[in-house]
């Protein structure tokens, strides 16, 4: 809805092309607009006015955006804090391992469906792109699996034939984790992998965002690495109750791990975005309010160069009567 | 109890994922609940999303899974 004012806005702003900048220009549009005494003085204004009446609106729509993220954001940012118990353990215990030399790899790409949101998709997008390259050579397969439309256009020019599957229509209800694991298991019953990279936007602060990535090792992968040791290797050393064998824990571990990195980096893009658009909402609003304040001056001095030569013209029509 | 790999758990064998197996049994949990706690516990049960199979570059029609309740 709000897109759609903004578009109206947009196009009241290019029907109406006043450059208002150049005094030669503004001389001219009064001279050509002498329609008599009330049209001249009319005309010309009037594309001013509307034009400002068009950049208030906006202004307004841009604030009520931002207001909207704000308070979106800090529900967000809660749930985000309190879900940090849910991946930290399997950082401390499985590790992070980002430089894993895999053949088949699957980059999960999280991005939002909604624009203005500033630049975090792009990053995302740029990212990805960037690991695909890293990730790409002989025998090895790469494929990309986007959460979100943006994320879609942006990659599907390039990687056509590299995207498994394409997921959208996320943020209608707000992020829990019974949806994302849902989404979870769909994407690992539709690829195979050997390691899961998951491209997302960290939230620093409102103002800063860190793309990042994420790991996951399937657990034949994580086999392999554990025996090379390192923090892996150190899982022989805990004791596992239930009488299941390692293979089977692994496979466990690798499951939910991914549900729940993907839960986690899903609320952290989803942070990043709504700060994002808290930002490029201000810098729109102000700028907007930039404009006005020009515009207005321009009114100004249009309205009152119409009045002197109105004034001017009378007095030397009544001198040339009388003189 | 203790195997040496060739038995798997009930779940597996009939081809749910982990993470299946620990929706349902939130779901049983949930289902515990008495009345105020349990709308709201409904309400992080929610799942809506449109996912679309890609093959040689085209996607194909998507398919929306929407269920008030887990899989």
């Amino acid at each position: 809805m709000a897109m759609a004012a903004l578009r109206r806005e947009g196009r009241l702003l290019l029907i109406s092309p006043v450059s208002y900048n150049s005094p030669v220009a503004r001389s001219m549009i009064n001279h050509d607009n002498e329609l008599g005494l009330m049209g001249a003085r009319a005309a010309s204004t009037q594309a001013v006015r509307s034009r400002m009446k068009s950049v208030k609106n906006i202004q307004k729509i841009t604030k009520a955006m931002k207001m909207v993220a704000s308070s979106k954001l800090r529900g967000v940012q809660n749930k985000t804090i309190n879900s940090r118990g849910l991946w930290q353990p399997f950082t401390a215990l499985l590790g992070d391992a980002p430089s894993v030399d895999v053949k088949k790899n699957v980059i999960v790409v999280i991005t939002s469906d909604k624009g203005l949101c500033g630049g975090i998709n792009s990053t995302s997008a740029k990212v990805s792109k960037f690991l695909y390259k890293l990730t790409s050579g002989p025998e090895k397969d790469t494929k990309f699996v986007v959460l979100g439309d943006k994320g879609k256009v942006l990659l599907v020019r390039e990687f056509k034939n590299s995207i498994e599957l394409t997921v959208s229509g996320l943020q209608k209800i707000p992020l829990n984790y019974t949806q994302i694991s849902v989404l979870a298991d769909d994407i690992l019953k539709n690829v195979e992998y050997d390691a899961l990279r998951i491209v997302y936007n960290k939230f620093q602060s409102v103002m800063s965002f860190l793309p990042s990535v994420s790991t996951i090792l399937s657990p034949e992968t994580a086999e392999k690495e554990s025996e090379a040791g390192g923090i892996l290797g150190e899982l022989d050393s805990y004791e596992i109750e239930g009488g299941e064998t390692k293979a089977e824990i692994l496979q466990n571990l690798a499951e939910f791990q991914f549900s729940c990195l993907l839960y986690n980096s899903a609320m952290e893009n989803a942070c990043s975005e709504l700060g994002a658009r808290m930002s490029s909402m201000d810098n729109s609003s102000k700028n907007a309010g930039e404009m006005l304040d020009r515009l207005t001056l321009s009114y100004n001095r249009t309205r009152q160069a119409s009045i002197t030569t109105e004034l001017s013209e009378i007095i030397s029509g009544a001198a040339a009567l009388t003189g | 109890m203790a195997s040496s790999g060739a038995a798997v758990p009930f779940w597996r064998a009939a081809g749910m994922t982990y993470i299946s197996y620990s929706n349902i049994c939130t779901s049983l949990v949930r289902s515990c609940l008495k009345e105020p706690h349990r709308s709201n516990a409904a309400n992080r049960e929610k799942v809506h999303f449109a996912i679309s199979k890609w093959s040689n570059g085209k996607p194909e029609s998507p398919t929306i899974r929407s269920d008030s309740a887990t899989e």
